[in-house]
């Protein structure tokens, strides 16, 4: 992708990072990964970001891939009802879910995007939203690319992160998701702020 | 040029909060991802998407280990 611009490259690299932890607890390997990974360096003020990064640095480092795994189907998976809902459609206030995933299915047919066939999860799951948001963020740093990936974070990721993540981090059964879900919810503030300048 | 100045004014804000320095950081945990199994959306190949899919194909394979 010759015209992706660096920050747009580690936007799709975070997006590609919260879609795997998301979708399944992290391997040994993933962890390493996130524990050997570099700081962020922030200017003052506007830490928060940094800061969750560097802890979920440090809950990688100290986790155990096993525990990882089971913490996130205990939270997210569940038999019956999940004690944490990872679909974004719960979480939009307007119509029915049914409606929402009719919406959504339209709007990745028009991207030119569907449901992987291998996959069983349902096309509002948050993994799902992210591996979107990083391949319109792969697409380039256009403005119609900008315009496409602003429409979709607002539309889907938006209403459906505070909640998600809120709930996480209250939840007392939580090691490290709490860490993913507050690194999630400083990189989506983040989001949302860049692409409400545009 | 107002849309230049606006793609700037949000470059230098991913910058400051240090997302937008960090390429290589996230690369290195996002390079561990098993794609096929993260990717929970696919190029439709029939569809009307078809001329990005080698585009994307492409992008997917770069970021396999």
């Amino acid at each position: 992708m010759t015209d992706l611009a660096p920050e747009d490259a580690a936007r799709a690299d975070f997006y590609a990072l919260l879609a795997r932890l998301w979708h399944s607890g992290p391997d040994a390997a993933l962890l390493a990964a996130i524990a050997g990974a570099g700081e962020m360096v922030a200017e003052g003020s506007q830490a928060e970001l940094a800061g969750a990064w560097r802890q979920l640095k440090a809950a990688a480092a100290a986790a155990d891939a096993e525990t990882a795994r089971v913490e996130h189907e205990a939270l997210f998976v569940g038999t019956g009802k999940a004690p944490i809902t990872p679909y974004a459609s719960h979480y939009l206030v307007e119509t029915g879910r049914e409606r929402v995933l009719v919406a959504l299915r339209d709007d990745l047919t028009q991207l030119g995007l569907k449901r992987d066939q291998a996959s069983f999860e349902p096309e509002d799951h948050f993994a799902a939203l992210c591996e979107v948001m990083r391949h319109l963020v792969a697409e380039g740093s256009s403005d119609v690319a900008l315009q496409r990936q602003k429409k979709f974070f607002t539309r889907y990721m938006h209403p459906a992160y505070n909640p998600l993540t809120d709930q996480v981090m209250a939840s007392t059964k939580t090691s490290f998701y709490g860490y993913v879900a507050r690194f999630t919810k400083a990189f989506c503030d983040t989001e949302a702020a860049s692409l409400d300048m545009l | 040029m107002e849309n230049s100045r606006k793609k700037s004014g949000r470059r230098n804000f991913l910058i400051a909060v240090g997302a937008g320095s960090s390429a290589a950081i996230a690369a290195v945990a996002a390079k561990t991802v098993p794609q096929k199994e993260a990717a929970a959306a696919k190029k439709d190949e029939q569809g009307p998407g078809y001329q990005l899919s080698e585009h994307v194909r492409k992008y997917y394979r770069s970021t396999l280990v």
